[in-house]
């Protein structure tokens, strides 16, 4: 079966400099995939490429399969991070709007939706705040229904409330056998909602795995040395290791695979104590992140 | 049905790794009782806040350990015969598992074995004097 979105050594420069560099991630059908990435790594130009606004330099991309055409967008959604809705028009306007030009759409969740994010129908766009702008433009996408969901950022400006309603929307959607590829800042959204976390940083693909198995794999092993640390003899090659920290007689290995053998090896040098434990998705993404800086002081 | 499940995806602990450790425990609890439906995984991913193909998953890994069975269209269930049994085996390995890094821990700090033993025999005797005394009277 053909992913739900395909992109495929993506490359995307402006100038000189690539936004996109060859990026190549798949979205299964029904899978939700979280994107992290600092600013300027490329999220929002990856949608953008994905979705046809941006000419790519290089690279495919396959919705179901095929390439873009006017159809793909009867079952696709996008909201981008700040969506263009009409100032001048109210909430109501907005959803008979939607009501006229999708099929698909849903009058019993559009009301819904409206209620759970407290949304005053009379009231006109420039009148809302940023959350309910925001808002707004996610009771309009997810009143539609579409299979396949493409979200920048969904939850920015919402307050932690509105974060959690913005959660379940996704999970809603997921249940119902939608796909959903959303950015986000915020690590424990994708934690919760996503199956499939992707990271990018500077325009490349970091990082791309199922949630579950990395964070199955990923481990910190931390070592206590009676004097100083020793040569750590090749350690700095061994491929289990993300980065290693070092300060005083405290060693710190982030391993994300086999961290048993890892440990084993440690103490071998003549660690004093030697434990291992569990890291959450936000110490994962922070170590790629830090791996990835030129100054990052890696083991020897 | 009432939540008797709940994830904390900020633990280490994979979240699908957390939901068949909470099933195995309201197993042996007898919060679900050989038998009962288990909320099915749409259900339980919207109750739990998580993505549902990590529910799936959890469902599977329960299925295959033979404490849940799932018939197509019905949904899944807690098996009826041995299950408590299979559950509590299950459980063991999680205790073993904590009981294993409290010792790594305590030899990492420089105990030593007799030392240890002493510590153990001491939690031991706060949890379970007290309820030995219940069981008595």
């Amino acid at each position: 079966m053909n992913p739900a979105i395909a992109i495929d050594h993506l490359t995307k420069r402006y100038g000189d400099v690539a936004a996109v560099d060859d990026v190549t991630l798949a979205v299964p059908r029904g899978s939700v995939c979280g994107l992290l990435g600092p600013n300027g790594s490329g999220k929002t130009t990856t949608f953008k490429c994905l979705l046809g606004f941006a000419r790519p330099n290089g690279g495919s991309i396959a919705i179901d399969g095929k390439p873009l055409e006017p159809q793909t967008f009867e079952r696709l959604v996008y909201v981008p991070e700040r969506p263009a809705l009409y100032e001048s028009m109210s909430v109501a306007q907005h959803l008979e709007l939607q009501r006229r030009s999708y099929k698909h759409y849903d009058a019993a969740r559009a009301a819904e939706l409206i209620a759970r994010f407290g949304l005053d129908q009379r009231k006109r766009v420039e009148r809302l705040s940023k959350g309910q702008h925001t808002a707004l433009a996610l009771v309009l996408a997810f009143s539609i229904r579409p299979e396949l969901f493409v979200l920048d950022e969904p939850a920015s400006g919402l307050d932690p409330i509105f974060q959690r309603v913005v959660l379940d929307l996704i999970i809603e959607a997921a249940a119902g056998g939608a796909t959903v590829l959303f950015s986000s800042h915020q690590i424990g959204q994708v934690e919760r909602a996503a199956d499939r976390v992707a990271i990018l940083l500077r325009g490349r693909l970091v990082l791309d795995d199922d949630v579950d198995d990395l964070r199955a794999g990923e481990k910190v092993v931390e070592a206590i040395f009676e004097h100083a640390i020793p040569s750590l003899d090749g350690l700095g090659s061994d491929v289990r290791i993300r980065r290693t920290e070092r300060s005083g007689r405290m060693l710190r290995v982030y391993v994300h695979a086999e961290s048993a053998a890892v440990a084993a090896r440690i103490e071998q040098l003549g660690a004093k104590s030697v434990t291992t434990r569990d890291v959450g998705l936000e110490e994962i993404f922070m170590n790629v992140v830090a791996a990835d800086r030129p100054t990052n002081l890696g083991v020897e | 049905m009432p939540a008797i499940f709940t994830v904390d995806p900020s633990s280490g602990v994979p979240i699908y790794l957390q939901v068949i450790e909470q099933v195995k425990r309201a197993v042996v609890l007898g919060a679900l009782a050989p038998g009962e439906q288990l909320p099915t995984v749409k259900a339980l991913a919207v109750e739990l806040t998580v993505n549902p193909n990590t529910v799936a998953r959890a469902y599977r890994d329960l299925e295959r350990e033979a404490i849940i069975e799932t018939s197509p269209g019905r949904g899944s269930f807690v098996r009826t015969g041995g299950t408590v049994h299979d559950a509590l085996e299950a459980l063991d390995a999680v205790v073993l598992r904590g009981l294993t890094d409290a010792v790594r821990e305590a030899k990492s700090l420089g105990l030593d074995r007799p030392a240890l033993e002493a510590l153990v025999r001491k939690a031991l005797d706060r949890w379970y004097s007290t309820n030995h005394q219940k069981e008595e009277s």
